[in-house]
């Protein structure tokens, strides 16, 4: 598994320089601007949460080393084992910078003490999973083309959704209906007491989504022909 | 025996291709020769060794060992070239060593820096600034840099200059000589296959159409040529290609003795086969009955 760490960091050694530097400048704006603590974590997490699984598990597909590395003595679960531990740990490096950008930056107007909770953290480990689950057996199943037109299909849909929602007015009409559970499902999640209970069922749920995440892409690698 | 490589019902199923059931070993300690025309399949065989495409059907095992339960320690004891060079662009050489080492316990750093000075590797230069034959002679520093019994190369050759062509055969000769180490190659050169394969198989649009030994091929196949009159009717049987050109018909068959017993004194002339025919002949083959009605 180090094995296979290593060679995820000597091949994305570069890309992660190049993401880290537009990242910095777009986190330097985002803590100069927002002043909520939700609305900060729900960015970052998002943010973070499609760079980055975007970049680690992409680059095999732009660089074509798939063959290589599957050519290699390791098992295919051993490989999708150590992208996902790597991007996982690019993930953890990426929050834990935002945050320090959010803590040291003179122009951060980010309220540091209302973000640094253990409900908050886990919030933002649970929406980074979630794209995170979504991109990773994407990714495997269509490569990178594949999570390009997801994306890109995603953007579209929300532009269709924002005309429809202007179109047709009202307070009640499905888009509306929809945005407003999503919005309300954040605020929930973000709000919510921390008792022992919520904060156990949220560590439960990025556990479980994460391991869906791996069985998913271990049943699609495993049928992958490179 | 014992086999570095035992191939059997080998299946893969893609769109539009099939590669039925092919079946063949490779005694340890020879070379073999991966022989078709273009589509015919090496490629696909070559990768479904290696576990890089998924097979549907069959059985590989490798130093009798079932490549896919046993995938780890098998690839551990096989190194390989693809015919495209899978490597990171942006790494240079020791790079390049640097990521693949650690996966080998048995892997030589000298013997990889000796190969690289040897194969005249530019140390400075990113991968993807190499030339397509330096990119094939990085790929086989390192597949020569751990120690491996089984050797998996497809389409070696091609893109490099006959000088380092000629010592990279000479190089796989010298590999076998621990009577440990097999080597399987494709090649399209059959030039190659006739310096140093000890054995050749041959595919054509996913089916095998032999695997033997150099000499039995030698010994069975041959070049027919004579008056139409040989090639038509009951002999048209004994034909696996006819071709007709202005001065007369050329046939190849794979029934050396039964064409040599049954057309004695009739005329026809029988060739030794080279391989380069061997594989025209099969890269047009035709029902020999079609083109025997439009005479």
């Amino acid at each position: 598994m180090l094995k296979l760490l290593r060679l995820e960091y000597l091949f994305n050694l570069r890309q992660l320089l190049i993401m880290w530097a537009i990242l910095s400048v777009y986190f330097c704006y985002v803590v100069a601007r927002l002043n909520s603590p939700g609305v900060f974590i729900v960015t970052t997490s998002l943010m973070v949460g499609l760079a980055i699984p975007f970049a680690v598990v992409g680059r095999e597909d732009k660089f074509k080393t798939a063959a290589l590395v599957c050519s290699l003595p390791v098992r295919r679960s051993t490989v999708v084992l150590g992208k996902f531990a790597a991007t996982w740990a690019v993930i953890i490096l990426g929050l834990g910078y935002t945050l320090l950008l959010a803590a040291l930056l003179p122009f951060s107007k980010v309220p540091l003490a209302g973000v640094l909770s253990a409900r908050n953290l886990l919030v933002s480990l649970f929406l980074v999973s979630v794209l995170f689950a979504v991109i990773l057996p994407f990714t495997i199943r269509f490569g990178l083309t594949g999570i390009i037109i997801l994306l890109v299909s995603l953007q579209l849909l929300g532009i269709l959704a924002l005309i429809l929602a202007r179109i047709f007015g009202g307070a009640r009409n499905l888009v509306r209906i929809f945005f407003g559970a999503v919005e309300g499902g954040l605020r929930s999640l973000l709000h919510h007491q921390a008792t022992p209970g919520y904060v156990l069922s949220l560590a439960a749920a990025i556990i479980a989504v994460n391991l869906l995440a791996i069985l998913v892409s271990w049943a699609l690698y495993a049928r992958r022909d490179l | 025996m014992e086999y570095a490589l035992e191939v059997d019902s080998l299946r893969k199923e893609y769109p539009g291709f099939t590669l039925r059931d092919v079946s063949f070993a490779l005694p340890r300690g020879y070379i073999m020769g991966l022989i078709g025309p273009n589509g015919a399949g090496k490629t696909t065989v070559i990768k479904l060794i290696l576990n890089i495409v998924r097979r549907s059907g069959g059985t590989v095992r490798v130093f009798g060992l079932d490549a896919l339960d046993r995938e780890e320690e098998v690839k551990s004891r096989t190194g390989f070239v693809l015919d495209e060079t899978p490597f990171y662009g942006y790494l240079k050489s020791p790079g390049v060593a640097s990521v693949i080492a650690p996966f080998y316990t048995k892997w030589d750093r000298g013997r990889f820096e000796q190969l690289c000075r040897e194969f005249e590797l530019p140390w400075t230069k990113r991968v993807n600034a190499l030339s397509r034959g330096m990119k094939m002679k990085l790929a086989l520093a390192v597949a020569l840099s751990h120690g491996a019994e089984l050797i998996l190369l497809d389409e070696p050759t091609s893109g490099l200059d006959p000088v380092f062509r000629r010592e990279l055969l000479e190089r796989l000769s010298g590999l076998i000589h621990d009577g440990r180490t097999s080597v399987v190659f494709s090649t399209h050169i059959t030039s190659d296959l006739e310096r140093v394969a000890d054995y050749i198989t041959c595919l054509k649009d996913g089916d095998l159409v032999f695997s033997a030994t150099r000499d039995e091929i030698l010994d069975h196949w041959a070049l027919v040529k004579g008056g139409p009159e040989l090639f038509v009717g009951e002999y048209g049987k004994l034909y696996k290609s006819v071709s007709r050109g202005p001065y007369g018909v050329t046939a190849l068959t794979a029934e050396r003795e039964e064409v040599q017993r049954r057309l004695a004194g009739r005329g026809a002339v029988i060739e030794r086969i080279r391989f380069d025919d061997l594989i025209f002949f099969l890269g047009r083959e035709g029902p020999p009955k079609k083109e025997a009605a439009r005479e």
